[in-house]
């Protein structure tokens, strides 16, 4: 940990509690400081910003740092008083842009330096002096409607075209627009734009009682229930210093790894469904299904949704069913197998994957692009690996999935290699589960003042959960960063160049969430 | 007898061909192992889009309204016009010119109303298929020059009547310029590897993107002349080059006969387009030119042989 926190700015003061390493910036100093951590490899997680006007008179920023060697979090912090703006990082961070103006739209503070003013969730419905985030913000606030225009990024050229697409799609998808600008058939420029299903999930988090916390927690981003229900218990669990059964730990593992499968197989299927593939597309779901189902038997949720609680699990799994998963699993895997056996064999198949939509290795770095689409250009990252949690640190992945081109076809590979390991963990989970408690029967008590990650490596990529508590010892803030909000950025650099009839295969090549990005 | 015979030419195609559709359905559903709607699936929705109010674009100008009558129009009459179970009953313009470049009106009206109600998908949907149509063309017309040479005659009747006669030594080529025609087919009539006709992908579209603006009765006659064009084409390809069992006389029997004959040779044409379906991924945009190109190699390789032979 020491060799991260040398060359601070003088007198700065380091506070350690469980995995966290915080101290505070001067604003002035938040850039030298980012650039010096960064240069010592470590890479900016996320940003994000409390309303302490009430308490401390301030607003106070955050910038995650995640050290890819040990099990710890660095976070400097710098502290807004009397001011509502703050110095932008994106110049030196690209992928903390977004970030940044999500502070802006939550918060009304201005990161001053950032290129990027324009609203990124909030709507020109959504009246300018509003900000749903500051503590002086009613939850039941009816605003008026309010107008304004959203300018999107121009192309000039002779026979450059846009098209609109969104935020309603042909298919059963979330909504989100993309705007293409086109040469011909090729994409010149993509731009995203999301926010259609912001939902106010962090304003809810400040209200709720703990219990419904985590069940909004489950409903950050469906597909990810489980993965993002822990990482907001794991928080809560270091804030209260709970330190849960074993077992417990072993059942979360398993439960995040079985959620894992039912999405990648899913989206192996959808990938082929999207060439046209068709006998892909239907054996990918049908195979979804089948863990869908075990899901629905050991805990009586398809999604695994109710499962989490904070200090444990709620469903345990009995000795005949953990005999019966571990057959189960190793035929699924054969039958998955099989099918993707199918599909590598298969020319047309193969033929549209490969070379389609490459992410520049160069790109996903400066972003500290996370998840499958940081594996598929080489990059390894895996918080199952670095940070360790559940009980990862006794059935740790053997290896990190990585492809290096970077293309659909190798998302398509880190995908079919963590569906392998996986089902190893699985196994090795269920052979080596201690008996004992899955919930602690201990109180739950939070530190006041007191700051917390929970970091999960859901199937989409990493989960951050920022939770803080007030003086009473209250959660005051849970700020959530899903994978999405980091690759959303990507997308638009595979899409270029490419043409506009995949585009629909490298958009579930990544197969980002809207919600989780909306919130 | 004659009578009899003329209302079935004429009426055949537009009956008939919805359930061709129906059938091709059913197969990829069952080898996707799902159940699959009924094969008369295509008739429910026709009957339903008929009852359904429509909303057509105030942007859009006479084109986007007439487009699908004149689109079902052609494909009504070009469907009375080739020679389905009898060559010697059929509308007098069953030139191979006449009915291909007809067939061409109706493309180049949906295509005009693709891009008329100004949504960008209708243009880029009127840009990929004026493409691959172009390029189509010519495999089309080069697949049955082949046999046009042989029998001497562009007259498609002729011409089944004269392949039904014999011409045993040629099987090769006609198997080959057959493999050229098939590909026609299946970008002609926008099936895969070119265009994927159940997608619900909006960007990858072809002929759905086209008709992206159409609803209710509009959209009904855009589809069954989809339908209508599909079966068309099956019927050309098994009369032209298989013409075995089409009926030269215009008795009972012969015509009954000749009608089983033809759907079982149709029924075939599209088991093989919904297995194809099933199998194989969409192929890129930018390959269907090669596709394309290997028709007319096929082709001009078929051509060859029948002069030299």
């Amino acid at each position: 940990m020491k060799e991260f926190l040398i060359d601070l700015p003088k007198g700065t003061k380091v506070q350690h509690s469980g995995n966290i390493a915080m101290f505070e910036v001067a604003p002035a100093d938040i850039s030298s400081v980012i650039s010096a951590l960064q240069s010592k490899n470590l890479s900016l997680a996320m940003i994000d910003a409390t309303d302490e006007r009430t308490t401390k008179k301030c607003f106070k920023i955050w910038y995650v740092f995640s050290a890819p060697t040990e099990n710890l979090f660095i976070i400097p912090y710098i502290r807004l008083v009397g001011t509502e703006q703050f110095p932008s990082v994106a110049a030196i961070a690209p992928a903390m842009g977004w970030c940044e103006r999500k502070i802006k739209d939550m918060l009304g503070l201005t990161p001053t330096g950032n290129p990027d003013q324009r609203q990124l969730l909030l709507h020109e419905n959504w009246p300018k002096d509003l900000y749903p985030l500051r503590k002086d913000f009613a939850i039941d606030t009816h605003p008026k409607t309010a107008t304004g225009t959203y300018e999107f990024a121009k192309v000039d050229g002779e026979g450059i075209y846009e098209i609109p697409v969104g935020p309603i799609h042909a298919g059963i998808i979330e909504p989100g627009h993309f705007r293409f600008s086109m040469a011909g058939e090729s994409i010149t420029l993509l731009e995203a734009r999301l926010g259609y299903v912001h939902k106010g999930h962090e304003k809810l988090f400040e209200f709720l009682p703990l219990a419904q916390k985590v069940r909004l927690a489950e409903k950050i981003s469906g597909d990810a229930s489980f993965s993002h229900s822990l990482a907001f218990c794991q928080a809560v669990e270091q804030i209260a210093g709970i330190k849960i059964p074993e077992r417990a730990e072993y059942l979360r593992t398993i439960y995040a790894e079985l959620e894992r499968l039912a999405c990648h197989i899913g989206d192996i299927g959808f990938m082929m469904l999207d060439t046209g593939f068709n006998f892909g597309g239907a054996n990918g779901q049908r195979l979804r299904e089948i863990i869908m189902r075990i899901n629905q038997r050991l805990t009586g949720s398809r999604f695994l949704r109710g499962v989490n609680a904070v200090g444990g699990v709620t469903k345990n799994i009995s000795k005949t069913d953990q005999n019966k998963l571990v057959k189960e699993l190793k035929s699924w895997l054969r039958d998955a197998n099989e099918v993707i056996a199918i599909a590598e064999n298969s020319a047309t198949f193969m033929n549209r994957v490969k070379t389609a939509g490459p992410l520049d290795p160069v790109v996903a770095q400066d972003y500290s692009a996370v998840g499958v689409a940081a594996r598929a250009v080489g990059i390894a990252t895996d918080a199952r690996v670095e940070h360790p949690y559940a009980a990862y640190a006794k059935v740790p992945p053997k290896q990190i999935a990585c492809e290096t081109t970077g293309d659909v076809y190798a998302r398509f590979c880190v995908r079919v290699k963590e569906v392998q390991t996986s089902v190893e963990i699985i196994t090795e989970a269920l052979k080596t589960m201690p008996a004992g408690e899955i919930l602690t029967a201990k109180k739950i008590k939070l530190q006041p003042d007191s700051v917390a990650i929970g970091c999960v490596e859901s199937w989409r990529g990493e989960i951050l959960h920022l939770v803080t508590t007030n003086e009473h010892g209250e959660i005051s803030r849970v700020a959530v960063r899903d994978p999405s909000c980091i690759n959303w950025q990507l997308v638009g650099y595979s899409g270029c160049g490419q043409v506009v009839p995949d585009f629909p295969l490298i958009n579930k090549s990544y197969n980002l969430s809207y919600t989780g990005n909306d919130l | 007898m004659i009578y009899l015979a003329w209302i079935l030419q004429i009426l055949l195609v537009p009956l008939v061909a919805p359930l061709g559709i129906g059938i091709i359905n059913a197969v990829k559903a069952k080898m996707q192992r799902r159940k699959g709607p009924s094969i008369f699936q295509p008739y429910r929705n026709f009957v339903k889009l008929l009852h359904k109010d429509e909303v057509i674009s105030k942007d859009a100008s006479w084109i986007a309204k007439a487009a699908p009558f004149i689109v079902f129009a052609v494909t009504f009459v070009v469907g009375a016009c080739i020679p389905l179970f009898s060559t010697s009953v059929h509308l007098p313009a069953s030139d191979l010119f006449a009915v291909i470049y007809t067939l061409a009106i109706g493309t180049f009206f949906l295509a005009l109303a693709g891009m008329d109600a100004g949504s960008a998908f209708g243009g880029f949907g009127s840009s990929r298929e004026m493409t691959v149509s172009a390029m189509a063309e010519g495999a089309l017309i080069f697949s049955i020059v082949p046999l046009a040479l042989l029998c001497g005659t562009t007259d498609l009747a002729d011409i089944a009547a004269g392949v039904s006669g014999g011409y045993h030594q040629f099987i090769a080529p006609i198997l080959l310029a057959f493999v050229g025609f098939t590909i026609a087919l299946l970008a002609e009539n926008t099936r895969y590897p070119f265009d994927n006709p159940d997608t619900h992908l909006e960007l990858t579209m072809i002929h759905e993107a086209m008709i992206l603006e159409y609803s209710g009765k509009r959209l009904a006659l855009v589809e069954w002349a989809a339908a209508n064009k599909l079966f068309i084409f099956a019927a050309l390809g098994v009369n032209l080059f298989f013409p075995v069992g089409i009926a030269t006389t215009l008795s009972f029997g012969a015509i009954a006969l000749s009608l089983l004959v033809l759907f079982a040779k149709v029924l075939a044409v599209y088991i093989c387009i919904a297995l194809l379906e099933s199998l194989i991924a969409k192929f890129r945009f930018f390959r269907l030119s090669h596709l394309i190109f290997t028709a007319i190699i096929f082709n001009v390789i078929a051509i060859g042989m029948v002069i030299t032979l």
